[in-house]
């Protein structure tokens, strides 16, 4: 220990400043999921939500069994991936606009929109969002009244198009925000260079821009993979209940059920496929940065 | 050079349909926004297109609700409460890994993270388990939801005192302890001013987060006091009152109010990526 101290040096506090925080995470953070783990292997036992210390799989086992559960399962991780792809295609075009913005007034301005609109509570996101897409939302009110559609209402909203379009506005500041730095951070004299030998401003952008930005791209489909894929409360509002996800069947399981182990279990599947998905991205982002990571 | 300096202004420019795809973008994320507060504001019975008119009518509904303004303060006092312990714990561990070289330390730094790229519904699940089984009393309590909501903003805080701590020389430290400052008059006469940007960025952020946390708060929330996310979820289920709208305009204020606070303290581009470091 007196090593350690020593080894920290002179602002010798260090580790003292720590213990707080390293306390604090190791009771509610690490010990809480250490419980999740091991009751996710437990007997089931309804209403019990105590380790009993009685491994089997058989959690699991029902899991894969079920195509009510596996078919969750992929559904989850379909629906982040396709969400990640458009979220890519109508972010990656704003943090280029913000990015090559150079009016500091405008590019605050853009960046505190972005802020903001990420920062907003999402339930009050979804409940504009719900007004705007309902049946008789806005929307289809709009084109009632220029005449495009007759009283068939364009079915925008609890269905699988409203879970999209929902988790695509949840997910896509955080998408702008991760590319913004990286855009910005290339060197303007690559594009002028390649400008100046004679390529189009599209071949700029596609040889030259966007696969400098791989880094941004990668992390933003990371990020934006795990958290539409963990979302709870737009699959369930956006889609009426009609696009079951995992959370939607965790909550189910525990709240209503009261089957806390199969519940853990499907908890304990969330975390691996965000996991794997993490694995794929570090390699991915290896490879991009040829090796160096 | 008067072709040069076309040239350069041309490539500055962002072609067609990319502005197009970008403004497609802006409007997704704002249009909602602005609908909540039409809503708010409209005189109607709901939001309608061509809208009616504008009133207070909701915003008066909203401050004499009895589900929607408890919400409200409780969701208020939540964050301070959140935002309080966050910076304290947050801050204490920023500095340790910015003052401390061991080997595993990127780990150790990754660790605090997690909680960020952790499902919100499963660190619910797991603390609400913990909360059970435990004995300690938290099960759907305040403290108890207080500890996850410090969970998910605490990382926030990390990263922006320690981009604060960037490039920070801690010789200057040194100086003032060999001049005889002790340790105490030291931070807060050389360290904490450099940190205070990030300390109160950091502090906003959290504020914010723990104010609009829903996923966190669904297992964890006290039966008898809501925050607002989850008392505008359970009616948002059943029907669209414009007095949720009218809570929304105020919840709108505060995000756009602290917004412009770590605007003005800081680097916003150093902000966008404290989240994934």
């Amino acid at each position: 220990m007196s090593a350690f101290l020593q080894r920290i040096g002179k602002p010798g506090r260090g580790a003292l400043l720590a213990a707080p925080g390293v306390f604090f995470f190791a009771i509610f953070f690490v010990v809480p999921l250490v419980s999740l783990f091991l009751l996710s292997l437990d007997k089931p036992s309804i209403g019990n939500a105590s380790v009993q210390w009685m491994f089997d799989f058989r959690n699991f086992e029902r899991f894969f069994g079920r195509a009510l559960y596996y078919e969750a399962a992929i559904r989850s991780a379909g629906l982040a991936a396709l969400v990640s792809a458009i979220t890519l295609v109508l972010g990656y075009p704003l943090a280029f606009l913000i990015a090559k913005t150079t009016n500091v007034r405008r590019n605050t301005t853009l960046m505190i929109l972005v802020l903001c609109a990420m920062q907003l509570d999402m339930v009050i996101r979804l409940f504009g969002l719900m007004v705007l897409m309902g049946d008789v939302g806005i929307i289809n009110e709009f084109l009632r009244w220029i005449g495009i559609i007759g009283d068939e209402p364009l079915p925008l909203m609890y269905n699988f198009t409203g879970v999209v379009v929902g988790l695509v506005q949840f997910s896509l500041p955080f998408m702008v925000l991760s590319l913004v730095g990286v855009i910005q951070g290339i060197n303007p004299s690559l594009e002028e260079a390649a400008r100046s030998l004679g390529a189009r401003r599209w071949q700029t952008f596609w040889k030259i821009t966007v696969p400098m930005s791989m880094p941004g791209i990668l992390a933003g489909l990371l990020l934006v993979f795990a958290i539409s894929f963990s979302s709870y409360v737009v699959p369930t509002l956006m889609g009426g209940w009609k696009v079951v996800v995992l959370p939607i069947h965790i909550f189910q399981q525990v709240a209503e059920l009261g089957k806390w182990q199969f519940g853990a279990a499907i908890a304990v599947v969330m975390f691996a496929i965000s996991f794997l998905v993490m694995l794929i991205y570090q390699r991915a982002a290896a490879q991009a940065s040829g090796g160096r990571i | 050079m008067a072709l040069a300096d076309k040239s350069i202004r041309r490539e500055a420019a962002v072609p067609f349909v990319l502005k197009l795809l970008a403004i497609m973008a802006l409007i997704l994320l704002l249009a909602p926004v602005v609908v909540v507060i039409l809503a708010g504001l409209n005189s109607g019975d709901h939001l309608t297109f061509p809208p009616k008119g504008l009133s207070l009518r909701w915003v008066i509904a909203f401050f004499q609700s009895d589900a929607f303004l408890p919400a409200y303060l409780f969701s208020l006092v939540l964050a301070v409460v959140t935002m309080i312990i966050s910076t304290i714990l947050g801050t204490s561990i920023a500095l340790f890994l910015a003052r401390t070289e061991f080997r595993g330390k990127q780990m150790v730094r990754a660790f605090f993270m997690a909680p960020l790229m952790l499902p919100g519904i499963v660190l619910g699940l797991a603390l609400y388990l913990f909360y059970l089984s435990s004995g300690l009393g938290l099960v759907r309590t305040m403290p108890g939801l207080v500890i996850g909501h410090v969970l998910v903003t605490c990382p926030y805080v990390i990263g922006t005192v320690n981009a604060a701590l960037v490039g920070f020389d801690t010789t200057l430290e040194e100086a003032a302890r060999s001049l005889g400052a002790k340790p105490l008059k030291t931070f807060r006469a050389i360290t904490l001013p450099v940190i205070s940007p990030g300390i109160i960025a950091g502090s906003v952020f959290s504020f914010i987060v723990s104010f609009g946390q829903f996923d966190v708060s669904l297992f964890l929330t006290p039966p008898d006091s809501n925050p607002l996310p989850i008392a505008l979820y359970s009616s948002l289920r059943y029907t669209f009152e414009p007095t949720a709208a009218a809570a929304g305009i105020f919840a709108i204020f505060l995000v756009v109010v602290s917004m412009l606070i770590t605007a003005k303290l800081t680097n916003l581009r150093q902000l966008a990526n404290v989240n994934f470091s």
